[in-house]
């Protein structure tokens, strides 16, 4: 193999600290007893277990049912039913189906019927069941007086809101202001337009820590005239993204995933190009046929060089020569493709880049032909005239000058959020009635007087509008847990209503949209569909305004720069205390439970620092500190920080100083200013000469523990990547990466008559967005262990994503992802070595896994080549066990088995879709149709990168893509006949910038005979 | 001092604990194959339900169908018992303006007391669960109703308890003799609600058809049940 595969960079250096990983089966003191319990303790604690176990007496607990008193039409006790709602992030609403069980909501997927998600979800929907459940959020109306804390209730909040409004009414309002968070709900709209009728001179603050306020401006400078543009990536050829994750972190990302993986089947047609330029690696990096890493400030003057070269290329002349360097072959292919394509290209930038570059990005697509094609625009119904950081200025201005009395805070959490320059603590300590409507008691309501428990977005009505425009409708699923209110009901009460039907001010805000003819059938279709179709965004053509010549931009000095970037985990803070979501490895660094320093290996090097150390980062004299992650391809001199951690007052889970809980990571908004919300140059590094160990499982579960030296020859066959061209010339290039002698099978081999369980993952699709991990999680119970566990290499996730870095560039290397889970092998080495038979074959090839046989040898794991088998070196389930904690236990799927300690588990194909699927096709006496049985990893993937189904059915879409040239097994030389085919990654460069062509042989390996021959007849 | 022997009759404690210790082996043994299996710890279970609902009369003697009360057998997993609604169909009780339905049985009967409670409070009734498998076993009603086997196998002849009982021991074991060879539990799924059905002819024969005609081959994977 040509190409480098390495994991890290201790890896690519073998440092002694990788080879010590290496030779550990389990990492070090994976099988010690936990913190804070001596070996004498724990003696005692298993004693009393084991002795309050024969107590407990030969028959289980006395079971009650509990039988409704008159059962709903449809309702099936024991049957799972799904509801139609949605999520709202950032003011644009994700469609969802949320399968509630005994009327409890257990599991989040997508809904496949909305034009935006087309059934895909993000990590954040996952998560949702999760949060609804969580203990910590806030249970009541609190009301603070003199820092004491007194518990409420809705009347007494009522009284209080009478007399203080009474008073605006008066004058107004002028001493009243409403701050919320960005939402596109048409009945909060009424309410709004109400509100500002009732009391004129008050006013309205809108605040998100992830505005697209610098899209709204460039539009505005480019149009004259805010829009939103929509992209349609199945018409692209060729996409280059500036700065923008559009696979990821775009509003619109599930969509545009989907769009772009349906142009990346060598087989179906000509496959799209995509080109990433960005600071730090991002999931769109990842995906991308080629990356090139520069400094967030650098953008404009890159947009300069590109805007030149295409200019150039458009009027027929000769471009100036560029050099020789990588970054400017890029550019020359980027434009040449660009200029090829026009009509069926496109440039997106990110909203984290200025309004001018957009204004001038807004141009180049204009320029070359793509509006109207693979761009068009819709209006933009988000856009305020106040930018979000304006808005949240001018009324902290206003809180600090004394001249704000009441101010109701609307969801969000800006004490927490709000940028550094802005002090809205000092600020709410001025205002008098302050009232903070939120899930959580969080930083923000420990500073206002009143705190009060809003809703769950799956206990409320409400509608909203996704990224194209698509109205939502949500419709409740469960009865508010914690006596809470929409911000709809809220904002009703303030206007003057008394007990609010948010059912009722949801319908009259939407009936608008629905069939004037039958507004009552026509809303019942809603609520059932969750989204109205064809309720899209009206598409405006706006005239393109000449831009003033663009001001010559500078290349910027070699200062060190501070990216600012929303988590892909805890989005701005919100899901701080979600344990699925912080402890889902990032995509890139595979760091857990923190935020961290992000920098390029060159950069590290230049600042004296190394993985781990921890530095303090200083910008405009303000300074925190953080410990280094030395990520390669990050772009130098740029160093990335994600917003969302640091919360102090999140809950159990994501720290809450007052209960002694630390804060997980350190909350980057401090260094955040007006200039810098999104990025600034001028970053001081300074050294601390503290260490700090991140809970990071890139080398956990390692597949090959031989030595660097083998894995290096051995990745290249566990991810089998090529160009285009190589698939054109030789479509079985994938499956001849691997040479062994002929395999013969020392176990017998079985038949399979019935079905045949299997699984392809398409690897040149899959972009690593964690999705289905988190879906995997949600649906099988598996267990939260924290970050000293996680640090330990415990961690329970049953699908796991690795990430290979390749090529020689530390700088600039290419990434390949593999998600890895039980492949559900023929002939399993785990089965061989059980010797307790807690891990046997069915007939439909499933590997099954007997927990209550189990009796934790581990062999089965020691076994395992893929390194898929997790151990419950604890009960981490123990918390569901605790009476107070009963609320928590409603969020397991009562359809898996809840693993105690000591017993191994995996990925079964979530076998208990299988079965349910299998008693109502044969309850029915009809065979089970292709694509009906769904696992939850391939119902969250948003590329369509996860097939499954009947390997005997032949015309199945799993059996087809086994079929495929491009498929291939992991370690198929082992012979142990995996059911899950890998589909080779096909990549698709420019030509003038396609590496020679790798097609190589395994170092020193044994060739097969069969082998020898089928080169021969190919020479 | 001299050294301590212990006494020559000590020799013979030697055999009686080595007796001891071999009846309290066979003991223990005896204790696990028989008084801890399921035969002896769940068959025979007769819990005190909160209202002496009779089987034997309703089922029985008044012969409704099974399913008139557990519809849900034939779809779900569950054989749901019944909601306070489905009693008072036929035993409401006087309703807001103090009329009884002229069709009401036994409307003012004290037993049924707990019935009317829960009508007018909206609270559950709080029945004892007999035939209770343990959570990691994922039992499904309908996959055995509609395939022929029939509520008897399992559940006995609850047409002539007054009092339901656990009659099958619900063991794996259990399970799996009949999973292992079904013929014999098998009948025309159409009297699956028919207790007292009697094969006409030799009953391995026609389960033997039944099995054929629905194509039924019971699985012995773990997880078939376990998952």
């Amino acid at each position: 193999m040509d190409k480098k595969y390495w994991r890290s960079l201790d890896e690519l250096h073998s440092t002694p600290e990788f080879e010590a990983v290496l030779h550990r089966e389990f990492p070090a003191a994976a099988s010690e007893y936990p913190e804070g319990v001596s070996r004498r303790r724990w003696m005692q604690i298993m004693g009393a277990s084991v002795a309050l176990a024969g107590v407990s007496g030969c028959r289980w607990e006395d079971e009650k049912i509990s039988p409704s008193v008159s059962r709903p039409e449809g309702r099936i006790p024991g049957m799972p039913q799904k509801y139609a709602t949605f999520m709202e992030l950032g003011g644009l609403a994700e469609s969802l189906l949320v399968t509630c069980y005994d009327g409890r909501p257990i599991k989040v997927e997508g809904n496949p019927d909305s034009p935006q998600s087309q059934g895909a979800s993000s990590v954040f929907a996952q998560s949702e069941t999760l949060s609804l459940y969580d203990p910590d959020r806030a249970v009541g109306v609190v009301e603070r007086k003199g820092g004491t804390r007194y518990t409420r209730d809705w009347q007494a909040f009522l009284e209080y809101s009478d007399t203080v409004l009474g008073q605006a009414r008066q004058d107004g309002g002028a001493k009243l202001r409403v701050l919320a968070d960005v939402s596109s709900s048409a009945a909060r709209k009424n309410l709004q337009e109400k509100f500002s009728a009732l009391y004129p001179k008050s006013r309205w603050y809108d605040y998100t820590a992830n505005s697209r306020d610098n899209v709204y401006a460039g539009a505005k400078a480019a149009f004259g005239e805010v829009v939103r543009p929509q992209l349609d990536l199945t018409k692209a050829n060729v996409i280059v993204c500036l700065d923008e994750d559009l696979l990821s972190e775009h509003p619109a990302a599930l969509l545009y995933t989907r769009q772009w993986a349906d142009r990346r089947d060598p087989a179906a047609g000509p496959m799209n190009r995509l080109y990433a330029v960005e600071s730090r690696f991002t999931t769109t990096g990842v995906a991308s046929d080629h990356r090139l890493p520069i400094r967030s400030v650098d953008m404009g003057f890159y947009l300069s060089k590109l805007e030149a070269q295409i200019q150039a290329r458009l009027s027929g002349k000769q471009p100036e020569a560029a050099g020789e360097d990588y970054a400017d072959k890029v550019l020359v292919a980027m434009s040449e493709d660009l200029v090829a394509n026009q009509g069926s290209g496109l440039i997106a930038i990110g909203a984290s880049q200025p309004a001018e570059l957009h204004a001038r990005v807004f141009n180049l697509n204009e320029l070359l032909g793509n509006v109207g094609e693979s761009v068009r625009y819709t209006k933009e119904p988000l856009a305020t005239d106040l930018s979000a950081v304006e808005a949240l200025r001018e009324l902290a201005g206003e809180m600090q000058a004394g001249s704000v009395e009441t101010l109701v805070i609307l969801g969000g959490n800006p004490a927490y959020n709000a940028p550094g320059d802005i002090d809205l603590v000092t600020a709410l300590s001025k205002v008098p009635n302050a009232i903070h409507l939120g899930e959580y008691e969080d930083e923000t309501s420990l500073l206002c007087k009143w705190h009060l428990p809003k809703t769950h977005p799956f206990e409320q009505w409400g509608d909203a509008r996704s990224y194209d425009g698509t109205l939502c409708v949500a419709q409740p699923l469960i009865e508010p847990l914690h006596d809470g209110k929409s911000e709809v009901e809220l904002l009703a009460i303030l206007c003057g209503e008394k007990h609010p039907v948010a059912l009722d001010l949801v319908k009259d805000a939407v009936k608008g949209s629905l069939d004037s003819m039958a507004v009552n059938a026509s809303w019942r279709r809603v609520v059932h569909d969750g989204i109205l179709k064809g309720s899209s965004l009206e598409a405006v053509s706006p005239k393109i305004k000449p831009l003033p010549p663009a001001k010559v931009v500078e290349a910027a000095g070699e200062d060190l720069e501070l990216v600012f970037y929303i988590s892909p985990q805890l989005y701005d803070g919100r899901f701080a205390n979600s344990g699925w979501l912080q402890e889902t490895p990032d995509n890139l660094t595979k760091v857990t439970w923190d935020n961290a320093a992000i920098i390029a290996p060159a950069t590290a090097k230049d600042l004296g620092v190394k993985f781990g150390s921890v530095v303090k980062l200083i910008l405009d004299g303000k300074s925190i500190e953080l410990p280094v992650y030395v990520l390669p391809g990050q772009a130098p001199n740029s160093i990335a920080v994600a917003l969302g951690y640091g919360r102090t007052a999140a809950g159990m889970v994501g720290g809450d100083v007052a209960r002694d809980v630390k804060p997980v990571g350190e909350n980057i908004a401090a260094l955040q200013s007006k200039a810098a919300m999104n990025f600034a140059a001028g970053l001081k590094v300074e050294q601390t000469g503290k260490e700090y160990e991140l809970a990071i499982t890139q080398d956990h579960h390692s597949i090959d523990a031989v030595g660097a030296g083998e894995i290096k020859g051995r990745v290249g066959q566990l991810v089998r990547e090529g160009d285009v061209s190589e698939y054109d010339a030789n479509p079985d290039f994938a499956k001849e990466r691997t040479h062994h002698p002929p395999l013969k099978s020392l176990w017998e081999e079985l038949s399979y008559d019935g079905h045949a369980w299997g699984m392809s993952i398409d690897l040149t699709k899959c972009v690593g967005c964690n999705a289905c991990s988190v879906a995997c999680q949600a649906e099988n119970n598996v267990p939260v262990v924290g970050r000293e566990q996680v640090i330990k290499s415990r961690e329970m996730h049953w699908l796991r994503v690795d990430r290979y870095f390749t090529g020689d560039d530390v700088d600039n290397p290419g990434v390949s992802i593999q998600p890895m889970f039980c492949q559900q092998c023929e002939l399993a080495p785990c089965e061989q070595v059980c010797p307790v038979a807690a891990t046997v074959h069915t007939d439909e090839g499933l590997n099954d896994m007997v927990y209550n046989r189990c009796v934790g040898t581990r062999y089965c794991a020691n076994n395992c080549p893929y390194k898929v088998r997790r151990f419950n070196y604890f009960n981490f389930n123990k918390v569901y066990e605790d009476p107070n904690r009963k609320l928590q236990a409603l969020v397991l799927n009562p359809e898996v088995t809840v693993r105690h300690r000591g017993v191994m588990e995996k990925c079964t194909y979530c076998v208990q879709r299988i079965k349910a699927v299998q008693i109502e096709s044969k309850n029915e006496q009809r065979p089970i149709e292709d694509g009906e049985i769904v696992t939850a990893c391939q119902q969250a993937c948003p590329a369509k990168a996860i097939e499954f189904g009947d390997l005997t059915n032949k015309k199945s879409l799993v059996a087809q893509a086994h079929a495929s040239p491009r498929s291939y097994a992991v370690l198929s030389e082992l012979n142990i006949k995996p059911r899950t085919a890998y589909l080779a990654r096909i990549l698709n460069p420019h030509p003038s910038l396609a590496k020679p062509s790798s097609e190589g042989h395994g170092h020193g390996e044994q060739h097969a005979e069969a082998d020898h021959e089928k080169q021969a007849d190919k020479h | 001092m001299d050294r301590f022997l212990f006494p020559k009759w000590t020799n013979a404690i030697v055999p009686v604990l080595g007796a001891l210790g071999a009846v309290g082996a066979l003991y223990v043994l005896g204790m696990v194959a028989f008084a801890a299996s399921p035969e002896t710890t769940d068959v025979g279970y007769q819990p005190e339900q909160p209202l002496p609902f009779s089987h034997a009369l309703h089922a029985g003697k008044l012969k409704l169908d099974c399913r008139y009360c557990h519809n849900t057998v034939e779809v779900a997993g569950h054989a749901a018992i019944p909601p306070t609604s489905t009693c008072l169909n036929c035993h409401s009780g006087a309703g807001a303006d103090g009329v009884v339905n002229t069709v009401s049985i036994h409307s003012t009967s004290s037993k049924l007391a707990p019935i009317r409670e829960s009508q007018a409070t909206g609270k559950s009734m709080q029945w004892r669960r007999v035939h209770d498998l343990p959570d990691y076993v994922f039992f499904n009603h309908s996959a055995h109703v509609r395939r022929g086997v029939s509520c008897v196998s399992c559940h006995g002849r609850v047409d002539k308890m007054e009092t339901v009982t656990q009659v099958k021991p619900l063991s794996m074991g259990w399970c799996l003799e009949c999973h292992r060879n079904p013929e014999p539990s098998l009948r025309p799924p159409e009297f699956v609600t028919k207790l007292d059905w009697v094969a006409d002819g030799d009953p391995h024969e026609v389960g033997e058809k039944v099995r054929k005609e629905l194509n039924l081959n019971p699985s012995t994977n773990c997880s078939t049940c376990h998952r």
